[in-house]
């Protein structure tokens, strides 16, 4: 549990940015966890947790966050974690301290993430995100309950490029560090962008292609996109979302001449 | 969880920005690449026309500016390039203030050239502006007055000894032509780069990269082009017949509001809309 008067070399220090309701205004914590070997950002939440005292010994409410998975694939634990968005169960003490972070003058700095809505403390509320997915129609149409036979054959090269695009956990990651994406404007994001284009390439979801580009066409669709390409370099699960960019502008550009020429 | 995480439907906006939103962006795009890009690389090479003044030549600018003039239906070319700059530039400062660069968090390249794109955006606006306002429509701006002649009164060439007056008198005009020119190559190479992911013609990291480099050295080509122009003018030497010239053009300017075209033109009307006639 957490001393009183902690030796600093044997704890590790954090600054916490805490909010207690959706609409009340956020303040600073510093908090000191007891070294162990292995810990991570979240084992170190749960210890704070267990003994909710800041630095200054004072008594506090738990800090609030929200996990999974704890292996990274689900995407719920991600925070701003000093400056960068990241997911905190994969945020690993011992390496953040080999860079410098832990000690009382340079503690590791949680915030909850800023493009979306905060619950509570770190916890926030990604539905935009679930709801542009409803929004795209991103899953493959099946009619009925009935029997359809094999279905399409697809190249172990699509196979290779929608396995990556697949890869996504809607984590938000990739939204947090787009200059273009706000919390308070429509743009649909390029998680939502991987998304698009991982159904218009099955052999199935292209079906309902041309919903989705229209839908990509709508304000706050892919051309809001500004090219900062940030969102590739954060995603912790590698989804190729610049290619995805550049594939989709590609797919919306024929589609909107066609319509041009052939819509209604 | 709470509520107010919806996004707002699209359909709820109604505003013309939102109504036309595809079709705006995407002509954005365009207008940046061809009426107004295209026009500013021709400018810039004849501009360069000024370079042979670094090394003490003669210089083909006079002829390169009288052919310009001489064109047919200057006006519409004209009107058309501003109209193109007007759209680009006011639908540029939407999208700059639609955003919020994050450098300071996510300082990869990437995002440093993303920030660049809208810094330069405005810088190009603010040189642009006073490029026209003080050249073209020869407004006097603050005691910077520096009209543009094509020739004097008595037919001496006087293009590239205005552009040499006009960069030789100030360093605060020499600070502001080396900003914005340089600005607006990068603007529109970093442009050209965007602009193939937008209409998705680049798709690969791979091919990303191989179109990065032709911008890149379009960009240097330019780049040269315009330091070449800005050395030429620094180091053009403005004679007395020139001066002389200058100032009575400058006169007669005052006076009667017309300037004299070259090319053995009658002195031509230009209508001005100059606030301190
Ligand atoms: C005069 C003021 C200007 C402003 C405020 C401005 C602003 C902008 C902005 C903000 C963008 C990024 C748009 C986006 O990615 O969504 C942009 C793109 C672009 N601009 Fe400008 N610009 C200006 C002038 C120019 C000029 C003079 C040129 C030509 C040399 C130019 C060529 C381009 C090109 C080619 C693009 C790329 C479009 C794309 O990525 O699809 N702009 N401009
Ligand atoms: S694309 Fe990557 S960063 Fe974005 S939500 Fe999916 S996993 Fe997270
Ligand atoms: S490329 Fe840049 S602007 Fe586009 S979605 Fe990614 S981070 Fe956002
Ligand atoms: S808890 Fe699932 S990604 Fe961290």
């Amino acid at each position: 549990m957490i001393a009183k008067n902690p030796d600093s070399q044997n704890s590790v220090h954090f600054k916490i940015k805490r909010q207690d309701g959706p609409d009340k205004p956020a303040y600073w914590q510093t908090f000191d966890v007891p070294y162990k070997p292995n810990l991570n950002v979240i084992s170190c939440l749960q210890a704070i947790a267990a003994n909710p005292t800041t630095s200054e010994g004072q008594e506090t409410t738990v800090v609030v966050w929200d996990c999974n998975c704890l292996e990274e694939v689900c995407g719920a634990c991600t925070m701003v974690i000093n400056g960068t968005a990241r997911q905190s169960c994969s945020a690993l003490i011992d390496q953040m301290r080999e860079q410098g972070f832990g000690s009382r003058e340079n503690p590791i700095v949680l915030e909850p993430m800023t493009k979306f809505p905060v619950v509570r403390d770190l916890w926030v509320d990604r539905s935009r995100m679930f709801k542009q997915l409803l929004r795209l129609k991103a899953w493959v149409p099946i009619d009925g309950t009935h029997k359809l036979g094999a279905g399409p054959k697809e190249s172990p090269e699509m196979q290779d490029e929608r396995y990556q695009l697949s890869r996504c956990m809607t984590c938000g990651c990739c939204l947090e560090a787009c200059p273009q994406y706000l919390k308070d404007n429509h743009f649909i994001g390029a998680n939502a962008i991987g998304q698009t284009l991982y159904f218009n390439e099955h052999e199935t979801g292209k079906n309902l292609q041309g919903e989705r580009l229209d839908v990509m066409m709508e304000p706050g669709g892919i051309s809001d996109c500004g090219n900062a390409q940030n969102c590739v370099k954060v995603c912790p699960k590698e989804v190729p979302l610049t290619l995805a960019i550049a594939k989709v502008g590609r797919q919306v550009t024929v589609h909107a001449i066609k319509k041009f020429f052939m819509g209604k | 969880m709470s509520e107010h995480a919806t996004t707002q439907s699209p359909k709820t906006s109604q505003g013309f920005l939102d109504k036309h939103h595809f079709l705006l962006r995407r002509l954005h795009s365009l207008s940046g690449i061809v009426p107004v890009g295209l026009f500013v690389c021709m400018h810039l090479f004849t501009n360069f026309q000024l370079a042979p003044a670094l090394v003490g030549k003669a210089n083909t600018f006079q002829h390169e500016v009288e052919f310009i003039h001489s064109l047919p239906a200057l006006v519409i070319i004209e009107v058309s390039l501003w109209l193109g700059i007007g759209f680009h530039a006011a639908l540029g400062l939407v999208y700059t203030f639609t955003g919020k660069a994050n450098v300071k968090c996510y300082s990869y390249m990437d995002n440093v050239r993303y920030t660049l794109q809208r810094v330069t955006g405005i810088l190009a606006l603010i040189f642009i502006f006073l490029h026209i306002a003080t050249l073209r429509w020869r407004w006097n701006l603050g005691g910077w007055f520096t009209p543009f002649f094509v020739e004097g009164p008595d037919g001496t060439p006087l293009v590239a000894a205005t552009t040499a007056h006009a960069l030789q008198g100030s360093a605060l005009v020499l600070t502001l032509y080396i900003v914005g020119v340089f600005s607006v190559v990068y603007h529109w190479a970093n442009g050209l780069w965007t602009a193939a992911i937008t209409w998705g013609l680049t798709v690969s990291v791979q091919a990303q990269k191989r179109w990065g480099y032709v911008c890149l050295a379009l960009g240097l080509v330019l780049a040269i082009f315009s330091a070449g122009a800005i050395g030429g003018a620094l180091r053009y030497p403005i004679s007395e017949k020139e001066t002389a010239a200058y100032k009575a053009s400058v006169e007669h300017y005052k006076q009667t509001g017309e300037i004299f075209h070259g090319g053995g033109h009658t002195p031509a009307t230009i209508e001005t809309t100059s606030p301190d006639q």
